[in-house]
Formats: C-alpha cells, sequence, structure tokens
C-alpha cells in the first residue's frame, strides 16, 4: 500500500532490519528535507503458516498453537478460539470460569499496555520512562507467573472452561500489584500530560481525525483517541464483561498524546475491572465437558485484544480437525492510518506514529501475493515457477 | 607561563596533561556518565572498564570501506576528529596545567572543539549511506544553531577580563565564581556542550530509531573507535572550558576531578530527564532562546561595565 506522491525524491527505508523495528516489516518513507512525502508499506517477512498448521491438528492441540500467534497478547487469542469453538459444540464455560478468563485478559491488557508506554516512549527518545514503565510491568507479570506458571504464554484456557481456580492467596498478590501500578499509573499520566519536552514530540503530532478513523477502519485504542467508540467488550459484550459493563475512554484529539491518554486512561478502567471481578467472582465449576468433535458449521468470534477488535473465524465439518481458522489481528486494521498519518509529517515522528498503532508484525502477517503495479499476470506461482526463480536469482547474484 | 622543551615537551604533549592521560580520563568520564544514567535510569550499567573493552574490541575490528566512498577521506577524517580535541586539550588547563597558551588560544580552542562535529558531519556525507546523510545534515545543522550560543557564552568571561587568552581569564575570575554573576552565560555554556556531545535531548543527529547511528553508521573498526575517543576528549575539553571560565577556574589536580565530576554529574541528570527534540525544535530552541539569552547576558554585562566606569 502506498500513500502521497508516487516520484520520491530520497527515500528513507525503515526495515525489515531497523533499530525501529522490533519485528520485521518494511516501510520506505520518501522525504523532502526532514519532511515526509510518501509512504509504502511491504508486510509479510513473519509468515508463519500458522492458519494452514492449524487445518492440521485437532481442536485441543489447536489452543496451544493460536495462543503463540502472539507473545503480548496470547491469551486472548486461546480465548476468541475457546469461545468460538465453545459456539460450534454449543458449549457454555461456566460463570467462574468466563471470569477468570476475563481477570487474564485484564491483566494482559495492563502488561500490553505498560509495554507499549515503554517502547513508544523510547521511539521518542525518553528512556527513562522506558525504563521505568518495564519495569513497574514487572509487577503484572509476577501476577501472571503466580496465577498461571507463566510470564507469556499463560495457557489458562480450555475448551470448555479454564485450567486454574484463583485462591485467596492470589487474590491478595493481585490486590497489592494492582493498587502499587495504579499509583505508577497516575504518574505516569501525570508524565505523558505534562512534561514539557514530552509533550511538544506527541501534541498535535499524527493527528488522525474521527471522518479518517471512520474511513480507514481504524480499530481499538488507536480508534478511541479519535473519538471513534470501537471496543467489542462494549459493543458486543462477552464471557463476563456481559455481567460486568465496561466504562469505554474515549479521547477525541486523536494525536499521538490522546493515543497515550487513553491507554494509560484504560489501564485504570483495567484495575477497576480486576477488583470487581476478585469481588463478585462466581462460584462453581471451572470447565464443563466438550464433544471432541464440534457439530460441521461455522462460527465467528470477536474479543477485545489490547490493541484492538481480534477476529477468528472458525468452520467445522465435523471432524477432528478444523477446516478452516481465520484470524485478523488488530495491526492490520489500523495500518493504514501509518501511512495517512506519516505524510506531511517530520521523519523523526514516523518511528512514534509507527508504534502509536501498537503494531505487531508477526501476529498480522499472513501469506502475501505480490502483484506490481500496471502487471495483471497472476501473482500465485507453482512450486516449479519458484523453483525456477530462485535458482535464476542465485546465478544473477553470482 | 613558557612552553616546555625538549622531553618535558614530549611528555607533556603525549602523557600528562595531553595525550594519553586526556584519552584515559575520557574513558573514565565514559563511564561515569553512562553508569550515572543507567543507575538513574533503573539499570545496571556498564562495569568500570566498559568503555576501554569497547575501543579495544573496535580497534581489533575490520574496517570496512563503503563502496562508492572517498577511501582516503573515509580514513583521514576521524583521525582529523581526534587530533584536533587532543589539541584543544593542549590549551586547557587539563588537571591544572596549561602546555600551551598565547594571546588568542580561547578562539583556537572553540575551534578546535568544533572540529569533531564537522569531521562528522563530512564522515556522514562521505559515506553516501541513505542514513548518514540524514545524520550528516542534521549533525551540519544542529553545529550551526548551538555553536553561536555557545560561543557567545565563552565570550562573556573573556570581555569580563579582557583577554583571549584562557589562562588570563582564568587568573582574573579565579577569585569569584562566574557561576554566580554570569549565570545565564554558565547555562547556555551548558546546554551548549550538550549540543556539542550530542547528549539527550540534542542526540536527533544519532537517533537510533529513526536514522540507525547517523553519521558514523557506516563506520565500524578503528574509524569508529577514533570518533568515540574524540567524543570523549571532547566532554573533558568542554567540561574543562566551562569549569575554567564559570566554576572558578583549574589550580590542581583535585580541584579538576572535583569541578569537572560535578558538571559530568549534571549533564548526566539532564540527560536522564528529557526526551528527544526533533532537529527543528533544536535549532528553533537555540536561535529563539538560547542565542537570546546569551544576548542578553551580554547586555547586561554591558550595562554593568559602562556603570562601572
Amino acid at each position: 500500500m502506498t500513500t502521497g506522491s508516487v516520484p520520491k525524491r530520497f527515500s528513507i527505508p525503515i526495515g525489515p532490519q531497523h533499530p525501529a523495528l522490533k519485528e520485521p516489516g518494511h516501510f520506505d518513507f520518501s522525504v523532502d528535507g526532514e519532511v515526509v512525502t510518501g509512504a509504502t508499506v511491504r508486510l509479510g517477512y513473519a509468515h508463519r503458516g500458522i492458519e494452514k498448521a492449524a487445518e492440521n491438528q485437532n481442536w485441543v492441540q489447536n489452543l496451544y498453537l493460536l495462543e503463540r500467534i502472539c507473545g503480548i497478547c496470547s491469551h486472548i487469542h486461546a480465548t476468541a478460539y475457546c469461545l468460538g469453538v465453545e459456539k460450534l459444540a454449543d458449549v457454555e464455560a461456566p460463570p467462574r470460569a468466563q471470569a477468570i478468563r476475563v481477570l487474564i485478559a485484564e491483566l494482559e491488557r495492563v502488561h500490553s499496555h505498560l509495554l507499549w508506554l515503554g517502547v513508544t516512549a523510547h521511539e521518542a527518545g525518553f528512556d527513562t520512562l522506558f525504563m521505568y514503565s518495564w519495569r513497574d510491568r514487572e509487577t503484572v507479570m509476577d501476577i501472571l507467573e503466580s496465577l498461571t506458571g507463566n510470564r507469556v504464554n499463560y495457557s489458562a484456557n480450555m475448551l470448555g472452561g479454564v485450567k486454574f481456580d484463583v485462591t485467596d492467596d492470589n487474590r491478595k498478590a493481585i490486590e497489592r500489584g494492582v493498587n502499587f501500578l495504579e499509583t505508577r499509573t497516575r504518574h505516569y499520566l501525570n508524565v505523558v500530560t505534562t512534561d514539557q519536552v514530552f509533550v511538544q514530540r506527541t501534541r498535535g503530532v499524527g493527528v488522525i481525525t474521527r471522518e479518517q478513523a471512520e474511513q480507514l477502519g481504524v480499530i481499538g485504542p488507536t480508534a478511541r483517541a479519535s473519538g471513534v467508540l470501537r471496543d467489542v467488550r462494549v459493543e458486543a459484550p462477552y464471557a463476563a464483561y456481559r455481567d460486568i459493563p465496561v466504562q469505554p475512554v474515549i479521547e477525541t484529539a486523536g494525536d499521538l498524546e490522546a493515543r497515550f491518554v487513553v491507554r494509560l486512561k484504560e489501564l485504570f478502567e483495567s484495575y477497576r475491572l480486576i477488583r470487581v471481578i476478585l469481588e463478585q467472582m462466581p462460584p462453581g465449576d471451572l470447565n464443563v465437558r466438550m464433544p471432541r468433535r464440534p457439530k460441521a458449521g461455522e462460527a465467528i468470534s470477536r474479543v477485545e485484544a489490547p490493541r484492538g477488535e481480534l477476529f477468528y473465524f472458525i468452520k467445522s465439518n465435523g471432524a477432528d480437525n478444523p477446516e478452516r481458522v481465520k484470524v485478523r489481528t488488530p495491526t492490520l486494521c489500523n495500518m493504514a492510518s501509518v501511512l495517512v498519518t506519516a505524510v506531511g509529517q517530520q521523519l523523526a515522528d514516523v518511528p512514534m506514529i509507527l508504534a502509536g498503532i501498537d503494531p505487531c508484525f508477526s501476529c498480522n502477517d499472513r501469506a502475501v501475493t505480490i502483484s506490481k503495479a500496471g502487471d495483471a499476470t497472476s501473482a500465485v506461482w507453482s512450486w516449479q515457477q519458484l523453483r525456477q526463480y530462485s535458482q535464476a536469482y542465485y546465478r544473477r547474484r553470482l | 607561563m613558557n612552553a616546555p622543551t625538549g622531553l618535558g615537551a614530549l611528555v607533556s604533549l603525549l602523557i600528562f596533561p595531553g595525550g594519553l592521560f586526556v584519552l584515559a580520563n575520557g574513558l573514565v568520564f565514559e563511564w561515569i556518565d553512562r553508569k550515572l544514567i543507567a543507575r538513574l535510569q533503573n539499570r545496571i550499567g556498564p562495569r568500570w572498564y566498559q568503555p576501554l573493552a569497547d575501543i579495544i574490541k573496535l580497534l581489533a575490528k575490520e574496517e570496512v570501506v563503503p563502496e562508492r566512498a572517498d577511501p582516503r577521506l573515509f580514513f583521514a577524517l576521524p583521525i582529523v576528529a581526534l587530533a584536533g580535541v587532543l589539541t584543544a586539550a593542549l590549551y586547557l588547563p587539563i588537571a591544572g596545567r596549561f602546555v600551551f597558551s598565547f594571546p588568542g588560544d580561547l578562539i583556537v580552542t572553540v575551534y578546535m572543539l568544533s572540529l569533531l562535529t564537522l569531521c562528522t558531519g563530512l564522515a556522514g556525507a562521505n559515506t553516501r549511506n541513505r542514513f548518514a546523510l540524514v545524520g550528516a545534515t542534521r549533525t551540519l545543522t544542529q553545529l550551526f544553531s548551538y555553536e553561536v550560543p555557545f560561543f557567545l557564552a565563552m565570550l562573556g568571561p573573556a570581555a569580563v577580563a579582557g583577554s583571549w587568552q584562557i589562562a588570563d581569564i582564568m587568573a582574573h575570575n579565579s577569585q569569584q565564581w562566574l557561576l554566580f554573576i554570569q549565570p545565564i552565560g554558565f547555562v547556555v555554556a551548558l546546554i551548549g556542550l550538550m549540543g556539542k556531545l550530542e547528549m539527550r535531548p540534542f542526540d536527533a543527529p544519532e537517533a537510533e530509531t529513526e536514522i540507525v547511528a547517523g553519521a558514523l553508521t557506516e563506520y565500524s573498526g578503528r574509524g569508529l573507535a577514533l570518533f568515540y575517543l574524540g567524543r570523549n576528549v571532547e566532554l573533558i575539553g568542554g567540561l574543562t572550558l566551562v569549569a575554567t571560565f564559570y566554576l572558578g577556574g583549574i589550580h590542581n589536580v583535585l580541584d579538576y576531578f572535583l569541578k569537572t565530576g560535578a558538571l559530568l554529574i549534571v549533564l548526566a541528570s539532564l540527560q536522564t530527564l528529557m526526551t528527544r527534540l526533533r532537529i527543528d525544535q533544536t535549532v528553533g530552541l537555540w536561535w529563539r532562546v538560547g542565542a537570546l539569552l546569551a544576548l542578553a547576558q551580554w547586555l547586561v554585562l554591558i550595562v554593568i561595565g559602562e556603570v562601572a566606569l
């Protein structure tokens, strides 16, 4: 995808390997002096074939595979998959399991937003905020580890419920951690809105107007920073969100500062939700029995990942394996907004604008077909064609 | 103050206080800077020999000359840069001792201290790397923004002393600390030094998240090591210059370490507090605020001078 003027004067390539990117992706910014005049993105460097692999594994094995799509929001992928498969099988997880799912999802949101705060501050060259926010993030990582035994891929879900309970010890540890994080978050909110030097880099930079946000289909915190209410937890509540309503955080400025404020204020909402869940944890079983093969049919499952709406389409033909699992991660929806907002901005602001949508390239990457502009021939190659191409390519190189 | 001759001259030039001492001192100060920033950022930071280990590693590495770069310029620039700042150090009271001194050495010293930045900019333009080109443009743009206010801040004490010779100026203000008499000049000089050294918030020329390593992106091995050494010597030179002019001069080794060390701590703390400024913001800051402040200091000096006369 390309925006802005096509004839390039001087282009700055960012990626596939670049210090600003923690994952491979390729951006090409044409610049006039320091001002960006055009932007191109090419994704697909970290395609891992997970969707195809999901078709070759059984329903339970897929839980572990899909949880590994994202290293940051792993739990929400498993939740989306479980909710979809449970819908197919006409099974509903018990209320306690639903509450625990939401509890972990909110803890995960805290960890993801704190991580984002650090990364984006680092893109702006504010390493002190980076180091401090990542130090405090350890608190929530420790909580997750004490709950589930893992810091990243928690493996909390199972088809039909969750695997473990929240004990009184856990409850106390969570309350302590959340209290600490709440004071720290208040401090960070104060820093990002009042630190004069930092505000110079964020206020009025990378503005996505409400109209643009709606037109480009921006989702998640990025949309909410532009005054568009897109939050699956509010629009189509799932799991325990049906009983515990979420108060969405909306900012209208649409600039980078608003994206900081939205995410930090969402942390307070997450702390509130965590406390409410711990208070109103329904008693009962942790899981129900699931049939080994769900009935044939299709299911759509939407959940709110920390970055925005996560979409799963699951198709079953009644066999041991799913026939198709399609995943759309929020990064794909937000990517277009980067290219549109980068044009006309200073080159120095581009890393922050890119980080502002909280991109996750390898979650987002699917097989891509590349067609050159004006070339209408099929871009899907056979194995034989691919072999010939690679041999010719290396012969040229030698 | 007589210039040394014979063996004494060689020792002063190569070992103490010039040459080796300055280089070693630079490495130590780099470590203090890095360690302090790390501790203030809640990190552990490097071990004491890390800067030296970096230099040794770089010196041992193969140096890759990029295609299309002029190899002579590529090799010469780091050497000129390091030679420039080392020469500047000879005219400064490093460890309380001047090696050379002559009327007008202030101008030479300030010019020599700028040579490193100039060489960095040229090196970036020479390597023809896109990141290096943007970095070089930023380096030189920044040079033109902080240099004038920094120079004005250096000339304030010179005007009071009525001399262009560093030793004279130091002798003139050794009784009182100009920090309290010309506070604006001191602030401009210190912040100007941060701009010179491309310290945060003025590190846009080497902003790693945008342009990798800026002008030095294509440098590896010996050239990079020499540039690093040059930057360390410039740190020493700049700190000494500011301490000489604004902190009542440097009279012995203890005095030297106390005053430059104190300034270094201030610089390290300032760096942790700041976000990187965009290059347009840097230029705006210097010309709208820095230059005006330096001029205001001058105005005060002139008015006081008139009244006193």
